[in-house]
């Protein structure tokens, strides 16, 4: 668990955060400029707070009142760039043993070989970090991280330098590296996306304060969380498995992963946009909450291919937009006017029919090998 | 071996093992001096900056009349170390070593200097992040992407080296055998009658070793150049 309390002052810009972590994995959700790389530094030991106390499992790492300020290269913290900061004149091979090879062998966690493996690097392990792409690069530098053995693993906006098709590539390791390392992250990005698709876990921050922290769909009435939110891409992420292919129809249909569903009536059949995978593989797909549309009932002679049935959870009201949290098997979040929602008589209990285009749905990536 | 005579065989050899040992010399405070000026701050940083850099500006002749007052027998730390070491050092080739060296220090300090500044402190900060304490991060990431502008350094020291002239004649003297090295070898053959063909000789060689000092430099830092440009 980080406990984490500090205080900075740098300009115009002041920071004070106060908060405890203690899920696997954290996303911290901010604008740029909010303060959400100084807060990883701050962890990291790279920048010190004006006044604070950092703690990670009862270790106290900085105690601006007993004088304590660990240095990083004892705080066994893995930190991931934004630019990778592999070492030019290393080869991706040195790279990547460059913090393991500073362990005794009984404290490093895990091989080489699985770590190569894991992130796909066997094919560059001779390469010059100058001749990688930004996606290899950003891979290696997961990797060497990894291999430093951190006991905390944490991530400033990776994928920001990365394209979305690069973003792509990338997600679907990282979310590897979770399952299979169970390496704890705290994971920071100012586009929301990123995040959700590794965690509802969230530390909202906005202007140097934590405005709100923990599950997404839990934080989401606070209107400063649900703005930052807004701000920074709000989206959906779907858990789903492929099902079949329909190419003359455009279609591939896929099953939402839930436990709940079978409650409601069944599992949850969705069609989105033609895939290439076989079926039976898992894929996230992310669907936007101006995207769906809701109906009192099942509409019939509509090109919309999607109905899915749910009950109403929840309604946040916003001065613009209204926000009605879905349950459909798993929290749908979806934005409707003020209006709309008064036309429906929305109200928490509610049975409900969410509409989505199948091209609404964008595909994130496979899940699976 | 032939087209050199004994005697300027032994100025030849006289001046490669200066320019080596001048080199030599500075490595070490060259680099450490370069690493103060490019990360450090501390008061009288500028005073220390114009008095390393000084001898490059100063008449070569007054940095040997310095060297001389300090170093000399009689000079203030030249008197210590005769009559508690026994050691004289001007008017040997050490000395001659000394000279040069003080000369080259300030190129080497430049050239290390800058190239430090170039070394990204990104790069340092993620070493320490994985683990790697200040000095480590220091001998496997800075000093490594300052090797182009250290071999820089280290060439025009000993280049430097090669052809010193004013201040080595004043501190080491003109010793045939001892202090005697190309340049002041140059000058005495043209100073005496017959010497002309003897001095052209070592105007020839003297332009080969600094040529092929450049040559070698910059072969050098073509090889680590291919990494260089990914520090962006």
């Amino acid at each position: 668990m980080l406990q984490l309390t500090a205080e900075l002052t740098r300009g115009a810009f002041h920071l004070q955060v106060d908060c405890r972590l203690s899920d696997p994995v954290t996303g911290i959700i901010g604008a740029s400029g909010s303060g959400k790389t100084t807060l990883l530094h701050m962890i990291a030991g790279l920048v010190q707070p004006a006044t604070g106390r950092i703690a990670l499992d009862n270790e106290v790492l900085f105690d601006s009142g007993l004088g304590i300020a660990v240095p990083p290269h004892r705080r066994r913290l893995g930190l991931v760039f934004q630019d990778g900061r592999l070492f030019p004149h290393l080869s991706v091979a040195e790279n990547l043993a460059y913090g393991e090879r500073l362990l005794p062998p009984t404290e490093r966690r895990f091989s080489p070989k699985a770590i190569i493996e894991l992130l796909e690097l066997e094919s560059v392990l001779h390469q010059r970090p100058g001749q990688l792409s930004g996606g290899q690069a950003q891979r290696v530098a997961v990797g060497r991280a990894l291999l430093a053995s951190p006991r905390l693993l944490l991530l400033d906006e990776p994928l920001a330098a990365l394209d979305w098709r690069l973003k792509q590539q990338i997600m679907p390791f990282l979310r590897r590296v979770r399952d299979v390392t169970r390496m704890p992250m705290l994971y920071v990005s100012h586009d929301s996306k990123e995040i959700l698709d590794l965690t509802d876990r969230v530390v909202v921050l906005e202007s140097g304060k934590v405005v709100g922290a923990g599950p997404v769909l839990d934080i989401i009435q606070d209107p400063r969380v649900l703005r930052q939110l807004r701000l920074q891409g709000l989206v959906n992420i779907l858990p789903l498995t492929i099902l079949s292919h329909d190419s003359a129809g455009g279609l591939t249909r896929l099953q939402l992963k839930s436990s709940t569903a079978e409650i409601l009536g069944g599992p949850v059949i969705v069609s989105g946009p033609i895939l290439n995978t076989l079926a039976g593989g898992e894929i996230h797909a992310m669907l936007r909450p101006e995207d769906i549309a809701l109906a009192g009932s099942n509409l019939t002679g509509v090109s919309i291919q999607n109905q899915v049935r749910g009950r109403v959870v929840r309604l946040i009201h916003t001065p613009d937009r209204d926000m009605c949290v879905v349950d459909i098997g798993l929290p749908l979040v979806v934005e409707i006017s003020p209006h709309g929602a008064k036309t429906l008589g929305l109200a928490a209990g509610r049975p409900i029919w969410c509409l989505f285009k199948s091209s609404a749905l964008q595909y994130l990536g496979t899940s699976s090998r | 071996m032939g087209w050199l005579s004994p005697e300027e065989w032994v100025v030849l050899g006289l001046s490669a093992r200066v320019a080596v040992c001048c080199a030599a010399a500075v490595a070490l405070p060259g680099i450490a001096c370069g690493w103060l000026l490019a990360r450090t701050r501390f008061p009288g940083k500028s005073l220390v900056d114009a008095v390393l850099h000084a001898p490059l500006v100063m008449p070569p002749v007054v940095t040997g009349y310095l060297l001389l007052r300090l170093l000399g027998r009689r000079g203030l730390l030249g008197a210590l170390l005769y009559s508690h070491f026994g050691i004289t050092m001007a008017f040997t080739w050490p000395a001659a070593v000394v000279a040069s060296a003080v000369m080259g220090f300030p190129l080497m300090v430049r050239a290390v200097r800058i190239a430090i500044e170039m070394a990204d402190p990104k790069l340092e900060a993620a070493a320490r992040c994985l683990g790697a304490g200040p000095l480590r991060t220091f001998l496997t990431v800075t000093l490594p992407l300052a090797r182009p502008g250290i071999i820089t350094g280290l060439v025009l020291a000993f280049a430097r080296s090669l052809g010193e002239f004013g201040a080595t004649i004043v501190f080491a003297g003109n010793i045939q055998g001892e202090t005697r090295t190309l340049p002041l070898a140059v000058y005495s053959y043209m100073q005496s009658p017959g010497g002309d063909a003897a001095a052209l000789r070592l105007v020839l060689v003297s332009m080969l070793l600094s040529l092929g000092a450049l040559i070698v430099s910059e072969v050098m830092s073509r090889r680590y150049a291919r990494f260089e440009r990914v520090v962006e």
